[in-house]
């Protein structure tokens, strides 16, 4: 949890410090928050949370994304008064996210083993999670981006806009990676070779 | 093969990827209501900094002028010293000078007095003080080592004054601090 601020704020001390001309939602939002209308983080929470679900289904088990989300953003609304400059709240969200599912594994190892195969046993569409893992076997800037794209269904600038990467650096992710997926997904669609035969 | 679709789902579907779209999208995110607990209290943001700032602003202006002025100070003493160790400038300056006329009348009624004490003693006219300053004025010495060390000190704390300055300035009118950093791009 401490690294995770220490790393966000550090993130934030190397951001450019760079404000749209106007004033953005999420720097309105911001500022209506903390100056105590606690309801304009609601607003905030439904903009982005598909983003924070987005990237901690790329890293940790399902069936702990839920609980996580809620506490990713209940420790940014605690933290909100550090966020020097409100144009970065999504940089500043993905980097705590990350962070914080940096920390799950290392916190809970061993439960979180046990906890994966019970979630895909029980899920609901095997397939679907089979492409996850396979998507989570690939490097980790392209299984973000792939996920935030197809589960979430967010476009490539949408994903730029939200999770403060440069619109090239997802384009490449995103074609990287689907080349990478369709790699991986081809050999597991090969039928299996005959030795001898 | 066109790749907008991939991108901003425009131009040409792909099959493989709408596909993909389809599958994945089983797992999409479900909204859930944020559960805000009531002890959660939220901390303003620390206002302290613009007034830190212009502090600072202040203290270094304070800093520039107290080195300003005894820059100035040392300048002024250098050529007064001069002055004192040289016996003979005054008596030349004093013949060139037109005398006052009052001093006859005074020499007659005092004449035991030290001249040249109560030719300091009466109040001189304006251009007789001005000239004596013109001819008195020496050229400045050139600067020692020391300084011109010190001059560069002034001139330093002036402009590290004027950056902060432009620092608080733009920080209380809710500007953005200059970008200090350029062609940065994000990787990954």
């Amino acid at each position: 949890m401490f690294e995770a601020e220490a790393t966000a704020d550090v993130f934030l001390m190397t951001q450019p410090f760079s404000a749209p001309a106007e004033q953005s939602v999420e720097a309105k939002l911001i500022e209506a928050v903390l100056n105590g209308e606690q309801d304009c983080f609601a607003r905030l929470y439904e903009m982005y949370a598909p983003m924070v679900h987005g990237i901690l289904l790329a890293r940790v088990p399902r069936a702990e994304v839920d609980d996580l989300v809620q506490d990713i953003f209940l420790h940014a609304l605690r933290k909100l008064h550090t966020l020097r400059n409100a144009g970065a709240f999504g940089g500043w969200l993905a980097m705590i996210t990350r962070n914080r599912a940096m920390d799950f594994y290392r916190s809970s190892r061993e439960t979180v083993e046990v906890t994966e195969k019970t979630a895909v046993a029980k899920s609901p569409n095997r397939i679907a999670m089979e492409i996850l893992d396979l998507i989570r076997s690939l490097p980790e800037a392209y299984r973000e981006t792939l996920v935030l794209r197809f589960v979430e269904g967010m476009t490539g600038p949408e994903i730029a806009s939200r999770t403060g990467l440069t619109a090239a650096s997802v384009r490449v992710n995103l074609h990287r990676g689907v080349k990478m997926l369709r790699e991986k997904m081809g050999v597991m669609s090969e039928p299996p070779t005959v030795a001898g035969g | 093969m066109d790749n907008n679709y991939l991108w901003d789902r425009s131009g040409e579907i792909d099959p493989d990827i709408q596909q993909l779209e389809e599958t994945l999208g089983a797992l999409r995110y479900q909204p859930q209501p944020l559960r805000i607990p009531t002890s959660l209290q939220i901390r303003r943001r620390r206002s302290f900094y613009p007034l830190l700032a212009i502090a600072a602003a202040i203290a270094l202006v304070a800093i520039a002028l107290g080195l300003w002025f005894a820059f100035k100070q040392h300048q002024v003493t250098t050529p007064l010293d001069v002055r004192q160790n040289a016996q003979p400038a005054p008596k030349q300056i004093e013949k060139e000078l037109p005398q006052p006329k009052r001093e006859p009348e005074q020499a007659a009624l005092n004449p035991g007095a030290n001249p040249v004490r109560s030719q300091k003693r009466h109040r001189e006219p304006t251009h007789a003080l001005l000239a004596r300053s013109k001819v008195r004025a020496p050229a400045p010495p050139p600067l020692t080592p020391a300084e011109l060390a010190e001059k560069e000190q002034v001139l330093v704390a002036l402009r590290l004054v004027s950056a902060k300055l432009n620092v608080a300035q733009r920080k209380a009118q809710g500007l953005p601090a200059p970008n200090p950093i350029r062609n940065q791009h994000k990787i990954g």
